[in-house]
């Protein structure tokens, strides 16, 4: 912990960064974000198992954007997001300051976006044991048993967007929920519009979303919606061989095309 | 008040009566994912015994979180409005929490006080609630704080404590009296017992008495900033609190056919308060957290006499990025600790 | 227990009149369907209704007809969003419903013997027209009358022939102007911003009460303007535009601090306007 302390001390003080976006301790001991801006705040810092959460979705927020040199620290996920976030193009505005922990405590500060990439593609997470086995169920269900199993689960969504607001590669800044004319997605909960709300979400992040799971971990109700990208990236991955949050530069799979595709029909 | 006893091995037996008499009966059960959430059951075997909190409280059995307000349809006269409000059924809610039934106090303050809601009146009515005191706690419980207590009988029509082999009855409404005549044989009369020793023992972070005068001056504390940065604006804490009560109405159908919806909203969503012009007076994420909060400790208890915040800690346990409301009123009404901007 | 009245059942309205008043802006003139209903609905200057379409929504508009006229009630919109632009597609004889009245009033009985200005802009000026008919109704009543309205171009004033009316009546005074570049050729009345003609044509301020309504922008310019010219903050009046949808004090959109807009307003004084947090 001093560690990591000292050296975001050093970043403020050498002005890299003016905003640190990290974990703190709770009351209740469930760490929280924490947003630091000048030195003598970073005792507040911690980064432990049980500082659970995707920070880089925090880099849409005005306010962090407003504060241009921002530090920021997480796992590979997190890593994962900063790299997709990039080759998308969301992150020219911030000058940022990527900062891990490995496996050997070790606190690294990257130089710059292709160490951080050279990092994740040298430590690229696999599916949890946990998701392998129930997307196994899954994809051993008939279709029929596949829609009664996802209605049952979206039948008690509240519709409380928690999966949206989590996600960092939700950062549109008029959602389609949001439009009523038309009324794309309906307002009320209820299984049907549930279902299309999450499909619909599902189809935005397809070869984009970079596998964290926080969508499934914070469902107040439950849901294990991060599975639901997580199939379809890995159809993504069978049909088109790009990864997510893999590379900066690597694009969006769904509306790149390469002459070397192997599809015919657009020559 | 009437104080029974039932031997625990028979609370079985009195719940199956409460089915059996024909009402619909709510209870907390265990999901899949491992959390639980009140549902219908038809059998005690359903109902989950061993946790601390659910994840939702039970307000949506009088404020549901989609109510039909009314169905219309165009016909050669005009148009024909018609609502249900006569099919809303009598409802058992088993195995709340003390600080759940306290919030229904809240509720049916905010809901009938000034302007009666006819649709929560109609519920309300129809709804008895039996409680169980709470022997365990976690740490996002922080009822203490707020002025009750995990043996606290506020609210409830039955409280139930488990004291070992038996439970201890406190039977504090006609309701809750009706609910006990279903099954007469199988309770003793009490005498009254001290609940103590098997109720958790929960720590009190703050005087909700010093909070109540402190807030009056937190608006403009530089804290609101650093506790909610972290706030994404999702509605999970809205929804899963027993006392949030905004809700948005919506229309689903056609001109010709439809009905008329009221569904939860939250305030901490970025579109609750824009008009249509575009102008929005709460324009970021701290301001849209700190009303919540000033709501329920500042303006409910202007309005209506009462903090609304009952310690439940559910708003931390759903929180995606785990926001601890009890560590927010804290940072805002001490002395700021002199952190810059 | 008595069941209370159902706050969300709407009365039904047929549309008996539409005025076209400026582009995108238009007043209807509502009668109840239901003789009964017409019998037993009254309200006050200052309080406002949820208009809706079935199947679309409703939308907050303040009653903009006075209250001394009987068997109907008129509401002036603009076409912006997805119900004002159904509500705008309706045609004579359309049933809409109506949920009201809802909110406080101005207190009018309290402002007999006094002067009254109104400031407004746009469609400001409907919430007011309400008060200003109620008082034309009973002129003797009221010391001098004044009204600084304007808009953005000529084509955008509301209640065009209204405005002549009350011009020729010569018992008002009447500002009316518009916007430096929205004038035409043949306009007549006043250039300028609503505040510069304030400024430039300042009322009295001894026993007069002022009302102002409209954008946010126009309020926190007139108010001061006002102030400058010895009003006191207590004898300034607004009216309160948040965003609502039950009108009744419960679903909490129009909240601002403590106060909700539709059930403790929307009829403020400036002093109490200056005691609300900043979010409206």
């Amino acid at each position: 912990m001093k560690q990591l302390q000292n050296k975001v001390a050093e970043l403020f003080d050498n002005g890299t960064i003016s905003l640190m976006i990290g974990f703190q301790n709770a009351l209740n001991k469930q760490p929280v974000p924490c947003f630091i801006t000048v030195a003598s705040q970073v005792e507040r810092l911690i980064y432990t198992p049980e500082c659970k959460g995707n920070l880089a979705v925090y880099l849409h927020k005005i306010e962090v954007k407003q504060a241009k040199k921002v530090g920021i620290i997480g796992n590979v996920a997190t890593l994962r997001s900063l790299i997709q976030l990039t080759s998308e193009n969301q992150l020219g505005d911030i000058e940022k300051t990527v900062i891990t922990v490995n496996a050997q405590n070790e606190v690294i500060i990257f130089a710059n976006m292709d160490e951080v990439e050279a990092y994740v593609q040298a430590n690229f997470p696999e599916y949890t044991d946990e998701d392998k086995k129930l997307l196994e169920q899954l994809n051993a269900m008939s279709r029929a048993e596949r829609w009664q199993y996802w209605s049952e689960q979206f039948s008690v969504c509240v519709k409380c967007y928690a999966c949206r607001a989590v996600c960092p590669m939700c950062y549109c800044p008029s959602c389609t929920v949001e439009s009523n004319q038309p009324q794309w997605i309906k307002v009320s909960s209820e299984t049907t519009g549930n279902l299309e709300w999450h499909t619909m979400r599902a189809m935005h992040l397809a070869g984009r979303c970079i596998n964290c799971g926080e969508c499934g971990r914070i469902c107040p109700v439950g849901i294990p919606v991060h599975l639901l990208t997580a199939q379809m990236n890995k159809d993504i991955e069978a049909e088109f061989g790009a990864k997510t949050g893999f590379s900066c530069k690597s694009g969006y799979a769904l509306n790149t095309f390469k002459p070397g595709d192997k599809e015919q029909f657009i020559k | 008040m009437e104080i029974k006893n039932i031997k625990s091995t028979n609370i079985p037996a009195f719940f199956d009566q409460l089915i059996k008499s024909g009402k619909v009966v709510v209870a907390p059960v265990l999901k899949k994912s491992g959390k639980v959430f009140f549902e219908a059951v038809q059998s005690y075997s359903q109902v989950a015994t061993d946790y601390i909190q659910t994840g939702f409280s039970a307000k949506s059995v009088v404020f549901p979180k989609v109510e039909e307000l009314f169905s219309y349809v165009k016909n050669d006269d005009g148009i024909e409005i018609t609502n249900n409000l006569q099919s809303i059924p009598e409802t058992i809610v088993w195995g709340l929490r003390p600080c759940d039934a306290s919030a229904f106090n809240y509720l049916t303050e905010f809901f009938l006080k000034e302007n009666p809601d006819t649709y929560f009146a109609a519920r309300k009515e129809k709804t008895t609630l039996i409680t169980v005191s709470c022997a365990k706690a976690d740490d996002a419980c922080f009822c203490t704080s707020v002025g009750l207590n995990p043996g606290s009988t506020a609210g409830s029509d039955i409280l139930l404590t488990i004291m070992g082999e038996e439970v201890y009855m406190e039977v504090m409404t006609e309701k809750g009296k009706t609910a006990v005549e279903t099954s007469a044989t199988l309770f003793t009369v009490s005498e009254e017992k001290n609940k103590e020793e098997f109720l958790a023992k929960i720590t009190t972070v703050f005087s909700i008495d010093e909070v109540k005068e402190r807030i009056k001056t937190a608006y403009d504390s530089t804290e609101w900033k650093h506790e909610s940065m972290g706030c994404f604006g999702c509605g999970a804490c809205a929804f899963a609190c027993p006392t949030c009560t905004c809700f948005d109405i919506q229309d689903e159908g056609t001109q010709n056919k439809g009905v008329r919806l009221r569904c939860w909203d939250a305030c901490g969503f970025g579109l609750f308060t824009k008009h249509n012009s575009g102008h929005n007076p709460r324009t970021n994420q701290t301001e849209r957290r700190r009303q919540r909060l000033l709501h329920k400790f500042k303006y409910s208890v202007e309005n209506l006499g009462i903090v609304s915040c009952v310690g439940c800690g559910r708003c931390i346990r759903v929180c995606p990025a785990h926001l601890n409301i009890f560590k927010n009123i804290l940072s805002v009404t001490t002395e700021s600790k002199g952190v810059n901007e | 227990m008595e069941q209370p009245k159902n706050q969300y059942i709407p009365y039904k309205m047929r549309i008996a009149n539409i005025v076209e008043e400026a582009p995108l802006v238009q007043t209807y003139r509502l009668e109840f369907v239901d003789k009964k209903d017409a019998a037993q609905f009254s309200f006050k200057a200052g309080q406002f209704a949820e208009y809706g379409v079935f199947g679309e929504g409703e939308s907050t508009f303040c009653i903009a007809s006075a209250p001394t006229r009987e068997g109907y009630v008129e509401c002036t919109f603009r076409s912006s969003g997805r119900v004002t632009k159904a509500l705008a597609n309706c045609e004579l004889n359309d049933i809409i419903g109506l949920r009201g009245p809802f909110g406080n009033t101005f207190p009018i009985e309290e402002w007999h013997g006094k002067n009254i200005v109104f400031v407004t802009g746009g469609i400001g000026l409907p919430p007011l027209r309400c008060v200003i008919w109620n008082l034309l109704d009973q002129r003797d009543k009221f010391g001098e009358i004044s009204i600084y309205y304007g808009a953005r171009t000529v084509n955008d004033l509301v209640y065009k022939e209204e405005l002549e009316e009350w011009k020729n009546r010569g018992d008002v005074k009447l500002f009316v102007t518009v916007d430096p570049g929205g004038e035409t050729p043949e306009w007549k009345g006043l250039v300028g911003f609503v505040p510069t003609i304030l400024e430039q044509n300042p009322p009295k301020s001894e026993n007069s009460i002022a009302i102002v309504a409209g954008p946010p922008i126009l309020i926190k310019m007139g108010m001061p303007i006002l102030g400058k010219n010895g009003f006191e903050n207590k004898n300034i009046y607004t009216t309160l535009e948040n965003r609502m949808k039950c009108g009744v004090g419960k679903c909490g959109h129009c909240t601002v601090g403590k106060t909700y807009v539709c059930k403790d307003g929307p009829v403020f004084s400036y002093d109490e306007v200056l005691n609300m947090p900043p979010e409206y």
